[in-house]
């Protein structure tokens, strides 16, 4: 009954709000990530970013990532580390933590994000040898 | 002037001639005459000038006064194309091409070649290729002869200078001369 | 361009031709004598022992060949040039048959197709198969002539079985590489080593398909010419090492120039590709060099890429630091400003052109200097530098093979001017010269008569007491070569004065005709003469003792000055690479190398020629006098010219010869540089002669291009090596 009212869509709407840590709380995530959706923690990664899984949402919106605070506005898609990508984008369903697969070797290096527009931003430079040597002034 | 003016107008000259014998006819002179008359002999200047219209008479002086000249030296180059940068500042080299010194065929050295002075060639950071900002860099026109190399280089207004062809003067060779008895010409080498 | 050869042949052989080979006819005699003879049904007129090849060269005919060579011997082995005659028997080899009257030579018929097709089937059997490694692909007379002459198909089967021969590679120094199962046996670098260079090094060994050209010991072939078997061999045997796997001929850009490491002024062929110097190659100049071309030339172009100044320097804190160039003329400007008049002086270096010393030499003029100096001083009593004759090889190298008595003194020419050397080499062994030499006892590759070491040689020989002097009396053309070297000695002068009054005596008493100069000096520099020209009389003794505020450099390295000789100076270096000069300056302007910049060179004989960019100068190197122009503008002492059309003109009013490119102007007032060398003071010194380059390795490094140059290294560490060997 109340889903031929609409009433159960309130109910859900007020559920999300209640559950994204109230009104103040919803309208700031509105503002930064555009939707409000509510959904289980399923992980945290060690930057901050948090996982979310609902699977009542259709295949393909049923879990997202919330950055990190510390990026503000500026988030970005590869701000995803390696672990998570592959349960964010549906190659597997076990999180990090859960699977035994996931390799941990010593020289694993720490992710980085996209640094384009950047200060570091790769600048391709020459490799080969010079065509002319110069003099070198003795010292 | 008395006789182009009358031959222009042949073909009202019939009329005009009758009008005019009939007014010589009417000043009495020459009354018998009158059909034997042509216009040449007998129409004074005064009277021929005063038929031609004005205009007519001013188009054809003009006609006869401007005549079209064409220059000796025709400028090519400032239409051909070529900015005007790259007419003014560079100078042509024409020169016969050198033997290749590695081998001994001469079948591709008897002609006269166009070259420009070098421009400036650098390394382009993208890949490393060498750029050039020189359009006329890979120009080598071949000519025949000298003389059409020159004509060429003034039609366009290059300013050119022309390197000695080296002529090659082989002295005479002889076999014999390798084993001469008293000559230092005999080869220690056979 | 392609097109070219058609319209070329609808013109007519004869006319199209521009480089016809004319021949040499020696006397008038012989020209009433002309034999006819027909090649290909077309008439020429020859004197008698021409050959076949060369009558057809005449017509415009030219017969394949791989071991004919104009300026070799005839050896007649390869048998390319295999005519018909008509009425003859065999073929005919044309590079060594004369002709006879009335002989009709057939250069198309069948006989002769199928003589070159089976010359050249035989030649292809035992060649390798080495075209795409090979560094004469596109440049090889062996690919030219088989596609031009030779048949398409070959009869040979037995490829599994007995197999094409195989030879090993000889080692014959760091210059050339031998790939000897390459090799035809045309003997032309035989004849070679034997005839021009002097080495009788190389021969041949063995016989039939077993033969192989090379050294028999493993030896180096120590010569300053060696350079040129790369150019003889006509298949990829002999390349050059350097150049090894380098580039292709037909994607390199040839320009013409002028060689400038030596002062013979020999004509060149650069090849570059995108923007480096890959090679030199020598041009035909029949009044220089001939064909050939030195290996310091040759080989010293990889210096071109080593120990360049990029960017102009400023000396700060001690030491030398890169800046703009805006920055290092307004320094420069600012050491110059307000200099009292006489403190300001120029050195020229052994590389600099003629612009470059006209710019400098008004700079400092208009700054109120009037000391500039060469490294190698001319002597100034006497006529100087004022009278040309006075410091040029006034009779030119064409003539000197035509002399048949000739007097060195104090030189020792193979190794300061190779190219003079071959031409007295070859006037020693086609004119039977006689050859004195005065000066230490150095290895000409000719005999010639020790006279001794001591100048006073010279007085002797004119007096008549020593026993050269009949045979320099009885000359009808005799000539006087005296070394530039020497007269830089404190008895400079003295000797230039003895060696005029003994020309003198020597062009009274015989009955030279007129046009022949019996004195002439070498140089060893190739600015030496325009600097001369130009007005650079003074020596770096007055420099040091004028003490100048201002001390411009310009290129010289070899002055052989050291920072202390001038405390209170500020030095500016002018100059390519960065050697001596550069490195006792307070101030570097980076200039251009001979092949970077478009430039006049004056060469022994007085002959002005100009180079040509191949390249661009690197980094933010400049030409000279671009340099010198802006630096004056800086100072306020604005020079006239802005482009180098200005400054060629500036350079004809004060030496017109100096823009008459290619040609000798004869230099005069020779009685008159006697009567003012007769008033020079002193007397000879007892020190011997000696000259600076007496062995093969102190050959290859002179100037700052070659000592920058790691191929001239590797020379000089091979030739000592060779040297202890006992071989």
């Amino acid at each position: 009954m109340a889903k031929y009212l609409g009433i159960d869509r309130i109910c859900n709407f007020w559920r999300t709000i209640k559950a994204s840590g109230g009104i103040l709380n919803s309208l700031r995530l509105t503002f930064r990530v555009d939707e409000l959706r509510d959904g289980t923690l399923v992980g945290v990664d060690k930057y901050g970013n948090k996982y979310y899984e609902n699977n009542e949402y259709i295949f393909s919106r049923n879990r997202w990532v919330i950055y990190s605070e510390k990026v503000n506005l500026d988030y970005d898609g590869s701000q995803v580390p390696a672990e998570w990508y592959g349960w964010l984008h549906y190659k597997t369903d076990l999180i990090p933590t859960k699977d035994p697969s996931r390799p941990k070797h010593k020289w694993i290096a720490d992710h980085k994000p996209n640094l384009s527009g950047t200060n570091e931003a790769y600048i391709p430079y020459t490799t080969t040898k010079p065509k002319i040597i110069p003099w070198k002034p003795p010292q | 002037m008395a006789l182009r003016v009358s031959s222009l107008f042949n073909q009202s000259n019939n009329f005009t001639r009758f009008r005019l014998t009939r007014f010589f006819a009417d000043s009495g002179k020459n009354i018998k005459d009158s059909d034997q008359v042509s216009t040449d002999a007998v129409l004074p200047k005064k009277l021929t000038v005063a038929l031609v219209p004005e205009e007519v008479h001013i188009a054809q002086k003009t006609r006869q006064e401007t005549l079209a000249v064409v220059r000796e030296n025709e400028d090519v180059g400032t239409c051909s194309g070529v900015p005007e940068e790259h007419i003014k500042t560079r100078t042509v080299r024409i020169y016969c091409p050198a033997k290749n010194a590695m081998q001994s065929g001469t079948n591709n050295i008897n002609y006269w070649q166009i070259d420009f002075d070098t421009r400036e060639r650098w390394e382009n950071p993208l890949i490393g290729w060498t750029s050039t900002g020189d359009p006329l860099s890979n120009l080598q026109v071949g000519f025949v002869s000298k003389e059409e190399a020159i004509a060429h280089c003034n039609k366009m207004g290059w300013k050119y200078y022309i390197q000695k062809p080296n002529v090659n003067n082989p002295k005479p060779r002889s076999y014999g001369i390798n084993f001469s008895w008293n000559k230092r010409t005999r080869v220690s080498t056979k | 361009m392609l097109r070219l050869p058609v319209i070329k042949l609808t013109a007519g052989l004869q006319n199209g031709r521009i480089s016809v080979a004319r021949l040499h006819t020696t006397s008038s005699k012989l020209q009433q004598e002309l034999v006819e003879v027909f090649i290909d049904d077309k008439p020429v007129q020859v004197p008698p022992g021409t050959t076949v090849l060369q009558a057809a060269a005449k017509v415009g005919v030219e017969i394949p060949r791989f071991c004919y060579h104009e300026r070799l011997a005839v050896a007649g082995n390869c048998r390319m040039c295999l005519v018909e005659i008509e009425k003859q028997i065999k073929p005919v080899a044309a590079c060594a048959m004369p002709v006879m009257k009335g002989w009709r030579v057939k250069t198309n018929s069948d006989l002769t197709r199928k003589a070159r097709e089976g010359v050249m089937e035989f030649l292809l059997v035992n060649h390798p198969l080495d075209c795409p490694i090979c560094d004469q692909g596109g440049e090889c007379d062996l690919q030219d002539q088989s596609m031009a002459f030779g048949s398409d198909r070959s009869r040979f089967v037995d490829i599994n079985y007995t197999g094409k021969r195989a030879v090993e590679d000889k080692d014959i120094g760091p210059l050339i590489k031998t790939i000897m199962t390459r090799c035809i046996h045309c003997t032309r670098c035989i004849r070679f080593a034997s005839e021009v260079a002097g080495i009788d090094d190389l021969g041949t060994t063995g016989r039939g398909n077993d033969m192989q050209v090379g050294t028999y010991v493993e030896k180096m072939f120590l010569s300053e010419l060696s350079g040129n078997i790369i150019d003889l061999c006509p298949v990829g045997a002999l390349t050059s090492k350097p150049y090894a796997f380098v580039a292709r001929p037909w994607e390199t850009r040839r320009t013409d120039s002028i060689d400038v490491l030596d002062a013979v002024g020999s004509n060149i062929v650069i090849s570059h590709r995108t923007n480096e110097v890959l090679r030199i190659l020598p041009r035909v100049n029949e009044e220089i060099n001939e064909e050939w071309l030195s290996d310091k030339a040759r080989f010293s172009c990889d210096g071109l890429k080593r120990q360049r100044l990029i960017t102009p320097m400023i000396k700060i804190n001690g030491n030398l630091e890169a800046v703009e160039w805006e920055d290092a003329l307004v320094a420069t400007a600012r050491a110059i400003q307000n200099i009292a008049p006489n403190k300001c002086a120029g050195i020229a270096g052994k590389l600099v052109d003629a612009e470059a010393l006209v710019a400098l030499k008004d700079l400092v003029n208009r700054l109120g200097g009037e000391i500039l100096a060469t490294e190698q001083s001319f002597p100034k009593e006497g006529a100087g530098i004022d009278l040309r004759s006075n410091y040029l090889l006034n009779n030119t190298i064409a003539a000197v093979e035509e002399a048949d008595v000739v007097l060195l003194i104090g030189t020792n020419p193979r190794y300061e001017a190779p190219l003079v050397n071959t031409r007295l080499r070859k006037g020693y062994i086609h004119g039977e010269q006689t050859i004195g030499l005065i000066g230490p006892n150095v290895d000409l590759t000719y005999d010639y008569e020790h006279l001794g070491q001591s100048a006073d040689i010279v007085t002797q020989l004119r007096n008549g007491t020593h026993p050269f002097s009949n045979t320099l009396k009885s000359a009808k053309k005799p000539l006087i070569i005296l070394g530039v070297d020497q007269l830089m000695r404190k008895d400079g002068a003295k000797i230039l004065s003895e060696t005029q009054l003994l020309a003198q005596t020597l062009g009274e008493n015989t009955k030279a005709p007129e046009e022949w100069k019996v004195l002439n000096i070498l140089h060893t520099r190739a600015s030496q003469v325009a600097a001369l020209d130009v007005g650079y009389s003074s020596t770096i003794e007055e420099v040091k003792e004028q003490q100048p505020k201002v001390l411009f450099l310009l290129g010289a390295d070899d002055a052989n000055i050291k920072r202390e000789d001038f405390p209170n100076t500020c030095i500016i270096y002018i100059g390519s690479h960065g050697d001596e000069g550069a490195s006792i300056a307070d101030v570097i302007l980076p200039g251009a190398a001979y092949t970077e910049k478009v430039a006049t060179y004056v060469n022994t004989e007085g002959r002005s020629q100009q180079t040509c960019a191949a390249i661009t100068p690197p980094g933010m190197a400049r030409p000279d006098w671009k340099i010198i122009r802006a630096l004056s503008e800086i100072c306020g002492v604005r020079l006239p010219y802005d482009n180098l059309a200005e400054v060629r003109s500036r350079l004809e009013e004060i030496a017109p010869h100096l823009v008459r490119y290619g040609a000798v102007e004869s230099a005069n007032y020779f009685a008159q540089a006697l009567e003012l060398s007769k008033q020079v003071p002193g007397s000879l010194s007892s020190d011997p002669l000696e000259v600076k380059q007496e062995t093969l390795d102190q050959f290859f490094m002179t100037d700052a291009i070659s000592r920058a140059s790691q191929t001239m290294a590797k020379c000089v560490q091979a030739v000592i090596k060779q040297r202890e060997s006992n071989l």
